[in-house]
C-alpha cells in the first residue's frame, strides 16, 4: 500500500501539463498527444455522466439521503415523493459514480501511458489498434463488459437495496406515499431486545441451526448409501431401482409436498388407514405435533432431496481407486473400516462444496413447513409455529404482516450466519486444505 | 379630505381583494369539502370523447355480463364520446405502486377490503354518493363498508354492487322421512334442524350414531371466515368502532366465548376432519355421496355442489336430464339457523338468537389517477342503476346490494339483502390491519376443534372460562401482530 502512495506520488510529480490535463477534463491529454478518437470518448463519457448528474443524478444523489420530503397526495394532486424509488435511484446513481470513478482511473493511467511512451520516443497506438486488442488480447473486457453492467443493474442493486431496506422503517404503516426514513441499527436492536421478539428469534435460530444440519447429514448419508447400494454388484436391475428416485426428484418440490401434507391431513390416506382399523385419526402436523411435524419435514425433505446426491454420489463413486479396497480387504478390513476409511473421506473431498451449497439450501429452506405446516402461530413464538425456520418467519413478518424492514434484517442476519458458517467450514474441509492434491 | 379619505379606503378594499386572492382564492387545491363525501374534481362536467378502462370481475367478464354492460353505457353516452373498455389487467392489481406512475384503471371492482387498502394512501377518490341513483337503495350497512376517516373526516370511496356471506347448504332428500312428526316442532313446515343450531346438533349426532360413515352438519372450523361469526353472535368483533379501530380486538367481548362454546360443541358431532380444511375441500363431494347433511360456504360455489350432485345421481343410473332435475330440487341453500342464548346446544326450548356470519360486499371504486373522473362517476352510477343490478344478478346469480334490486331477484338475493340490513352479515373490516388477523385466529378455531378430539383429562377448554381466555389470548396476539413492531 505504502509502495502504490508512492509510485502515485511520483506519477503526479513526473506528469506533464497533458496529463494534468486529462485529470480536470478526461480525454484532454489523449487529444493533445494525438489520440483523437480515445479522447473523444472519454470527453464524451464524462460529458455524458456529467449531464447524468445535472438532470437528475444529484437529486438521486440528494434522495438517497433524505428519502423523500414531500408527500404523496392524490387527492389534492400532490405527486410526492416515493421513497423507494428514491433509495433505488440513489443506488443507481451510486452505481454510475463508481463506473466514473473507475473511468477516470482508467483515463489518468491511459494517458499517463501515453507520456511514457512519448519519454521512451516510442509512437502512440493507433485507435484501429485499440480496438483490435479488444477482440485479442483485452478480448475479456469485451465479452465482459455487458454482463458486469448486467450484474450491477440485476444483482448488486437488488442487493443493496435489500440490505439498505433493514436499515429504514419501511413497512407496516409507513409504505408510500408516507415516506421511509433511515432509523440506523434500530431493527436489528429489536430483533434482539424486543420482549416478544427475542425469544422467538433464538428459538427459530436454534431450531433453524439443528433442522440444517440434520437435514443436511441425512439427506447426505440417505444419498451415499443408496448410491452404494445400487452400486453393489449383487443388486440385479440397478438401473429399474435407479429410476424409482429420480422419478421422485423429477416430480415439482411443492406437488410433493402438497401431497404429503394430503397423506398427513386427518382426512388422508393415512388417517383413513387408522380409523378403519378401529383407531383414531392422528394430527400429525396438527397443532400439537411438534416433534412429529419435525420429524415428517425431515423424512419429506429427505424424500425430495436424496435423489440428486444419489446420482451425485453414482458418479463420484465411479472414480474410487478400486485398488485401495483391494488392498483393504487383503488386510481385513471390514466393510465398515472400507467405508469410514476410504469412501467417506473421498467423497467428503469431492464433495464438500456440494454439501455447504446443500447446507445453505437447508437452512433457508422455504417451502418445506410453508406447504406442511403453514398458516399457524404457536404459544411461544412471535408469528410464528415451532417448525418455521427464519426463512418462514422472514415471510410472516414481512409479506404477511408487512415488515420490511424487519424482514430485510432478519435475511442479513441469516446471510451472516450462513457464510460465516460456510465459509468456517470450507476453509477447515479437505477440499480447500489439499486442493493441489487433485491439480 | 373627503378625497383623501376615498382614496385610502379605495386602496384598503384593493389590497384586502388582492390579499383575498393571493390566499384563500387563489387556493386552487382539490381537498374534498366539509359536508360532502366526494371530491370536488366530480363537478358534473363530463369529459368528451374519451376512454376510461374498466377492470371488472373475471366471472363477469367470462359470463359475457360485462360485454353487455360496456356496450349498454357505450351507447348511452355516445353523445359524449365516451368509451368504457376493459382494463384487461389481472384482478390482483397493485394501484397503490402502479397508480402514480400511469398505469391501472379509471374504474375498479374489487372487495370492500380490497378498495379500502387503497383508501389509507388515497389511491381512490371519495365519491359523491349522495348524487347516485342507487344511494337510496342501498342500506347503510354497506355504505359503512365503504367509509373512511381520514384526518377527521368521512369519506365514502366505493358504490356497493353485491353481497356475500356464509349461507347454509343441506339436501333436501337426506331430511329424516318422518322429519314432519319427528323434526317440526313448532309445525310450521320447516325442519327444526335447518331453524335452530341446537336441532342441527341433535340430528348430526343421531345421523352419525345411525351409520358412523355419515354426519349432519360438517364444517372446517379452520376457516375464521366463517368460524367467527359464531362470536359475533354472542357480542365479539373484530376491531372496535365499527370495525376501524385496530387497537380495540374485541374477539373475546360480549359473550363471545359461548360462540367458541357452539363451535367446540359441533365439533363434538364431527369427526377429526374438521380440524383441518378436508371438510372444506371434500365438502362438494361429501355433501353429494350423502356423507354431509349440510355444511356452510357461500352462495358463488353453489354450481360446484350442484354439478357434483348431478354426477352422483347419475352414478344412481339417472339420466343428464332426470340427475340435473332432482339436483337442483334437492341441494337447497337457505339461510343460517338460530343459535339459543345460552350457548348450550343441549338446551331444551332455548331462547334462541340470530346467527350472525362474516360477509363481504363488492362495488366499485374510482382511481385517484384518472383522467376522467366525471366520466368514471357516470359510468359507475350506469353500472349499479336498478336495470344492471337485476341484469348482473340473472347473469352471474349474485345477490344485489340494492334494495329493489335484491327484491326482484328474490330467493337467496333477497335474503342476504334482509340479513345485511338488519346486521346479521357483519362485513370483513375495511382497514389494512385485517391482514393480521387470519392466522392467529385460525390457530384459535384449529385448537379449539382439536379439543373436542383430546382425551378428558387433557382437554383445554373445559368450561367458558378457559374459553374466555383463549379469546382474550388471540385478541392479544393479534394486537401485538399489529402494534408490536410499528
Amino acid at each position: 500500500m505504502k509502495e502504490k502512495g508512492k509510485r502515485f506520488a511520483d506519477c503526479v510529480r513526473r506528469s506533464s501539463w497533458k496529463v494534468r490535463l486529462s485529470a480536470v477534463v478526461m480525454g484532454g491529454g489523449q487529444f493533445l498527444y494525438g489520440r483523437y478518437f480515445k479522447g473523444l470518448l472519454y470527453f464524451l463519457t464524462e460529458i455524458m455522466i456529467l449531464t447524468y448528474f445535472i438532470l437528475r443524478g444529484g437529486a438521486d444523489i440528494a434522495g438517497f439521503f433524505t428519502l423523500g420530503t414531500v408527500k404523496g397526495d392524490a387527492w389534492l394532486g400532490t405527486k410526492g415523493d416515493n421513497s423507494v424509488i428514491m433509495m433505488l435511484m440513489g443506488i443507481f446513481a451510486w452505481i454510475v459514480i463508481g463506473v466514473w470513478i473507475i473511468l477516470y482511473i482508467a483515463n489518468l493511467k491511459d494517458v499517463w501511458r501515453s507520456q511514457r511512451l512519448e519519454e521512451a520516443g516510442r509512437p502512440q497506438p493507433k485507435f484501429r489498434e485499440e480496438l483490435s486488442q479488444l477482440l485479442d488480447r483485452k478480448f475479456y473486457v469485451t465479452v465482459l463488459a455487458l454482463p458486469v453492467i448486467g450484474v450491477c443493474v440485476f444483482n448488486i442493486l437488488p442487493i443493496v437495496f435489500m440490505i439498505l431496506i433493514a436499515f429504514t422503517n419501511y413497512g407496516g404503516t409507513v409504505v408510500p406515499p408516507e415516506l421511509v426514513d433511515w432509523v440506523g441499527f434500530s431493527n436489528f436492536s429489536k430483533l434482539v431486545t424486543l420482549s416478544q421478539f427475542a425469544p422467538t428469534f433464538f428459538r427459530i435460530l436454534g431450531w433453524n441451526l439443528l433442522w440444517a444440519a440434520a437435514s443436511t447429514a441425512l439427506n447426505y448419508f440417505a444419498g451415499l448409501g443408496l448410491a452404494l447400494l445400487l452400486n453393489k454388484d449383487c443388486v440385479k436391475g440397478k438401473a429399474f431401482w435407479r429410476a424409482f428416485p429420480i422419478l421422485a426428484y423429477a416430480i415439482p418440490g411443492f406437488i410433493t409436498l402438497v401431497a404429503f401434507k394430503f397423506m398427513f391431513s386427518y382426512g388422508g390416506p393415512i388417517n383413513q388407514i387408522i380409523t378403519s382399523s378401529g383407531g383414531t385419526a392422528i394430527g400429525f402436523l396438527g397443532l400439537d405435533a411438534k416433534w412429529t411435524a419435525r420429524l415428517i419435514g425431515l423424512l419429506v425433505n429427505c424424500w425430495i432431496s436424496v435423489p440428486s446426491i444419489m446420482l451425485l454420489a453414482t458418479g463420484y463413486l465411479s472414480n474410487r481407486d478400486m485398488s485401495l479396497y483391494e488392498a483393504a480387504r487383503i488386510d481385513g478390513a471390514s466393510p465398515f473400516q472400507q467405508f469410514r476409511k476410504l469412501t467417506l473421506p473421498f467423497m467428503l473431498f469431492s464433495t464438500m462444496p456440494v454439501l455447504l451449497g446443500q447446507f445453505i439450501g437447508n437452512f433457508n429452506n422455504f417451502g418445506i413447513f410453508y406447504f406442511l405446516r403453514g398458516g399457524l402461530y404457536v404459544d411461544g413464538y412471535f408469528l410464528a409455529s415451532d417448525t418455521d425456520l427464519l426463512i418462514n418467519w422472514l415471510y410472516n413478518l414481512s409479506i404477511d404482516n408487512n415488515y420490511y424492514c424487519i424482514g430485510a434484517a432478519i435475511s442479513l442476519v441469516i446471510f451472516l450466519i450462513t457464510s460465516v458458517l460456510s465459509l468456517s467450514v470450507y476453509v477447515k474441509s479437505p477440499s480447500y486444505r489439499e486442493e493441489d492434491t487433485y491439480q | 379630505m373627503r378625497k383623501r379619505i376615498a382614496l385610502l379606503m379605495a386602496a384598503v378594499c384593493s389590497l384586502a381583494m388582492l390579499t383575498g386572492c393571493g390566499g384563500e382564492g387563489g387556493n386552487d387545491t382539490q381537498e374534498p369539502q366539509q359536508g360532502t363525501t366526494g371530491s370536488p374534481v366530480f363537478n358534473g362536467e363530463l369529459e368528451r370523447n374519451v376512454t376510461i378502462q374498466v377492470l371488472e370481475n373475471d366471472t363477469a367478464i367470462a359470463q359475457g355480463y360485462f360485454d353487455e354492460l360496456i356496450a349498454a353505457f357505450n351507447e348511452a353516452y355516445a353523445d359524449y364520446g365516451i368509451t368504457a373498455v376493459d382494463a384487461n389487467m389481472d384482478q390482483y392489481l397493485d394501484l397503490a405502486n402502479d397508480g402514480p406512475y400511469g398505469y391501472g384503471p379509471d374504474v375498479l371492482y374489487q372487495a370492500n377490503d380490497v378498495i379500502m387498502k387503497y383508501v389509507e394512501g388515497k389511491h381512490v377518490y371519495p365519491l359523491p354518493v349522495e348524487q347516485l341513483e342507487c344511494y337510496e337503495q342501498i342500506p347503510d350497512a354497506a355504505w359503512q363498508a365503504y367509509t373512511a376517516e381520514i384526518d377527521g373526516k368521512s369519506y365514502v370511496c366505493g358504490v356497493p354492487v353485491n353481497v356475500q356471506a356464509g349461507m347454509l347448504y343441506y339436501r333436501k332428500d337426506l331430511l329424516p322421512e318422518n322429519w314432519e312428526t319427528r323434526w317440526d316442532d313448532n309445525g310450521n313446515n320447516i325442519p327444526d334442524m335447518l331453524e335452530t343450531w341446537n336441532d342441527m346438533y341433535e340430528f348430526s349426532l343421531e345421523r352419525h350414531a345411525e351409520n358412523p360413515s355419515q354426519y349432519g352438519y360438517m364444517k372446517s372450523l379452520d376457516d375464521m371466515y366463517f368460524s367467527s361469526g359464531f362470536l359475533f353472535s354472542y357480542g365479539g368483533y373484530i376491531f372496535g368502532d365499527n370495525n376501524t379501530d385496530p387497537s380495540d380486538i374485541g374477539l373475546a367481548a360480549g359473550d363471545a366465548e359461548k360462540g367458541a362454546w357452539v363451535l367446540s360443541q359441533l365439533a363434538g358431532a364431527m369427526n377429526e376432519e374438521c380440524i383441518d380444511d378436508t371438510v372444506t375441500t371434500s365438502q362438494y363431494s361429501k355433501l353429494a355421496d350423502g356423507s354431509y347433511f349440510a355444511t356452510i360456504t357461500t352462495p358463488d360455489v353453489y354450481t360446484t355442489f350442484l354439478d357434483e350432485m348431478v354426477l352422483a345421481y347419475e352414478k344412481e343410473g339417472l339420466t343428464e336430464e332426470e340427475a340435473e332435475e332432482k339436483a337442483k330440487e334437492n341441494l337447497v341453500m337457505t339461510t343460517l339457523p338460530k343459535l339459543p342464548e345460552s350457548g348450550d346446544l343441549t338446551e331444551t326450548n332455548p331462547k334462541l338468537i340470530d346467527t350472525k356470519s362474516m360477509g363481504g360486499i363488492n362495488g366499485y371504486a374510482i382511481s385517484a389517477y384518472t383522467k376522467y373522473p366525471n366520466a368514471c362517476l357516470a359510468f359507475v352510477d350506469f353500472a349499479t342503476s336498478y336495470e344492471r343490478m337485476v341484469e348482473r344478478n340473472q347473469f352471474l346469480g349474485v345477490a344485489p346490494a340494492r334494495e329493489d334490486a335484491a327484491k326482484e331477484a328474490g330467493g337467496i338475493s333477497e335474503l342476504l339483502y334482509q340479513n345485511l340490513e338488519s346486521g346479521n352479515i357483519v362485513l370483513m373490516p375495511s382497514i389494512s390491519q385485517v391482514g393480521q388477523i387470519w392466522t392467529p385466529g385460525r390457530t384459535f378455531f384449529i385448537d379449539l376443534a382439536m379439543d373436542a378430539f383430546r382425551p378428558e383429562n387433557e382437554k383445554k377448554y373445559t368450561d367458558l372460562e378457559s374459553l374466555d381466555a383463549a379469546l382474550e389470548k388471540v385478541s392479544k396476539e393479534i394486537y401485538d401482530a399489529i402494534f408490536t413492531l410499528q
